[in-house]
C-alpha cells in the first residue's frame, strides 16, 4: 500500500508516452472495456447501415406505403386488446432502460464512497430494471410474430386503403385491420427487426448476467478486500452502452 | 528522482485507482433531460406529421441523449481528452458511411424501379 502511493507518484513525473503507466489515466480494465465497446459499436453501425440502406430502397410511393409505418404494428400494448397506441409501449420500454441506467451509475457512485450496501441495493434495482425490459421485448415479439411477422416475409405493406383506414383512428381508439387493408411489403424489414431488436436483447441479456455476477461478488466483499469497486464501472459502461444502442433502436426503429 | 520503468515494478494486482464521487446532482440531472428529451420524442410523434424535418428532430434528440449518456453516464466527460478522442473519432467515419449509404439506397429504389 505505502508503496503505492510513491509509485503512482513516480509515475506522474514520466512523460505521458514513456509506458510503465497508463497514458489515458485509466485501468487496463476499464481500457479494454472501452476498447471492446468501441468494437461493439462498430457491429451495432453495420446492421443501421444495412437497415438504413434497405429502407432508403424501399421508400414510401404515393399509392402503397412500402416500408410498413411503425405506427401500424407496434400498436399494442399489454391488456389493452385491439386499441391503436403506437408507440406507447416502447416509451416505457425506453423509460424502464433509462431508469436501470441511473440505478446503475447511482451503484458506480455508491462504490466510489466504498459503501458496500449501498452498491448491492442499486445492483439489485438495475437487475430487476434489466430482467423488466427483456420481459417487455418477449412481449413485443410474441405481439409481432402473432401478427404474423416471419424473417422471410412481410404481409406488413400497407394498401391505400389501409393507410386511409389506420389515418382515420385516433390515438386509443379500436382498431381492426380490415380486408384488402394490408399487402405484401419488402422481405427484410422483419428480418431487420428481429435481428437488430434480438441483437440488442442478447446484450441486455449479457449484461443481466453480468451485473447478477457483480452484484453476488459485491454482496460477497469480494471488492471490499480488494479495496476498491472499478469492476462496478466497467459492468456500468457495458450497460450504459446498451441504454446507448437502445436510443439509436427506438430511433430508428419505432420513431422513424 | 526514482524511476520506476524495469518490469514488474508497476503492480497491476495491486492496483488500486484513484477515485473519488462527484456527488450524484449531475447524474440525476442527465436522468432527467434523458426523460425529459424522450417525452417530447412521444410528443411530437402526434402532433407534428411525418416528414423530413421530424426525421431530423428525432435524429437530433438522439445524438443529443447519446452525448449525455456518453458523457455523463460513462464519464468520458471526466475522461482525458486522448480517451475521448481514440474512441469518437472512428464514430464519425461511421456516420459517415451511414450518410452515403442512405444516399446510394435512394438510388438503388431508382434502379429497381427501371
Amino acid at each position: 500500500m505505502a508503496n503505492h502511493t510513491s509509485t503512482q507518484a513516480a509515475f506522474e513525473n514520466q512523460p505521458t508516452w514513456a509506458g510503465g503507466r497508463s497514458p489515458f489515466n485509466v485501468s487496463y480494465g476499464k481500457l479494454m472495456m472501452w476498447i471492446f465497446l468501441l468494437s461493439d459499436a462498430f457491429t451495432f453501425s453495420t446492421l443501421l447501415v444495412q437497415y438504413g440502406t434497405q429502407r432508403f430502397s424501399n421508400v414510401v410511393t404515393p399509392i402503397t406505403t412500402k416500408w410498413p409505418d411503425p405506427a401500424s404494428i407496434f400498436n399494442h400494448f399489454p391488456f389493452m386488446h385491439g386499441l391503436h397506441l403506437p408507440l406507447l409501449f416502447v416509451s416505457v420500454m425506453t423509460f424502464i432502460l433509462i431508469l436501470s441506467s441511473v440505478t446503475m451509475v447511482l451503484a458506480v457512485e455508491a462504490g466510489h464512497r466504498k459503501s458496500k450496501a449501498e452498491v448491492a441495493r442499486y445492483m439489485v434495482y438495475t437487475i430487476i430494471g434489466g430482467i423488466a425490459f427483456l420481459s417487455c421485448q418477449a412481449w413485443e415479439w410474441y405481439t409481432f410474430i402473432h401478427e404474423g411477422a416471419r424473417l422471410d416475409g412481410n404481409t406488413f405493406g400497407i394498401t391505400k386503403q389501409g393507410y386511409d383506414h389506420l389515418n382515420s383512428v385516433g390515438f386509443g381508439d379500436h382498431f381492426e385491420w380490415a380486408e384488402g387493408d394490408r399487402t405484401f411489403g419488402p422481405v427484410p424489414f422483419a428480418a431487420l427487426f428481429f435481428i437488430v431488436t434480438g441483437f440488442h436483447g442478447f446484450h441486455v441479456f449479457s449484461g443481466v448476467v453480468i451485473n447478477v455476477v457483480v452484484y453476488i461478488m459485491t454482496v460477497r466483499g469480494v471488492f471490499e478486500r480488494r479495496g476498491h469497486y472499478e469492476m462496478i464501472e466497467k459492468a456500468g459502461l457495458y450497460w450504459h452502452f446498451v441504454d446507448l444502442v437502445w436510443v439509436f433502436v427506438f430511433t430508428f426503429f419505432y420513431l422513424i | 528522482m526514482e524511476f520506476y520503468n524495469k518490469p514488474g515494478d508497476y503492480d497491476a494486482i495491486n492496483y488500486i485507482p484513484h477515485t473519488e464521487s462527484h456527488g450524484t446532482k449531475e447524474l440525476w440531472k442527465t436522468f432527467w433531460l434523458l426523460l425529459g428529451i424522450t417525452v417530447l420524442d412521444f410528443v411530437i410523434y402526434f402532433v407534428m406529421p411525418a416528414s423530413g424535418w421530424r426525421n431530423f428532430i428525432f435524429i437530433f434528440f438522439g445524438l443529443v441523449k447519446a452525448y449525455y449518456i456518453v458523457g455523463a453516464f460513462m464519464h468520458l466527460k471526466h475522461e482525458k481528452i486522448n480517451l475521448a478522442l481514440v474512441i469518437l473519432v472512428p464514430m464519425v467515419f461511421v456516420l459517415g458511411l451511414i450518410s452515403g449509404l442512405l444516399y446510394e439506397g435512394s438510388a438503388l429504389e431508382v434502379m429497381k424501379s427501371m
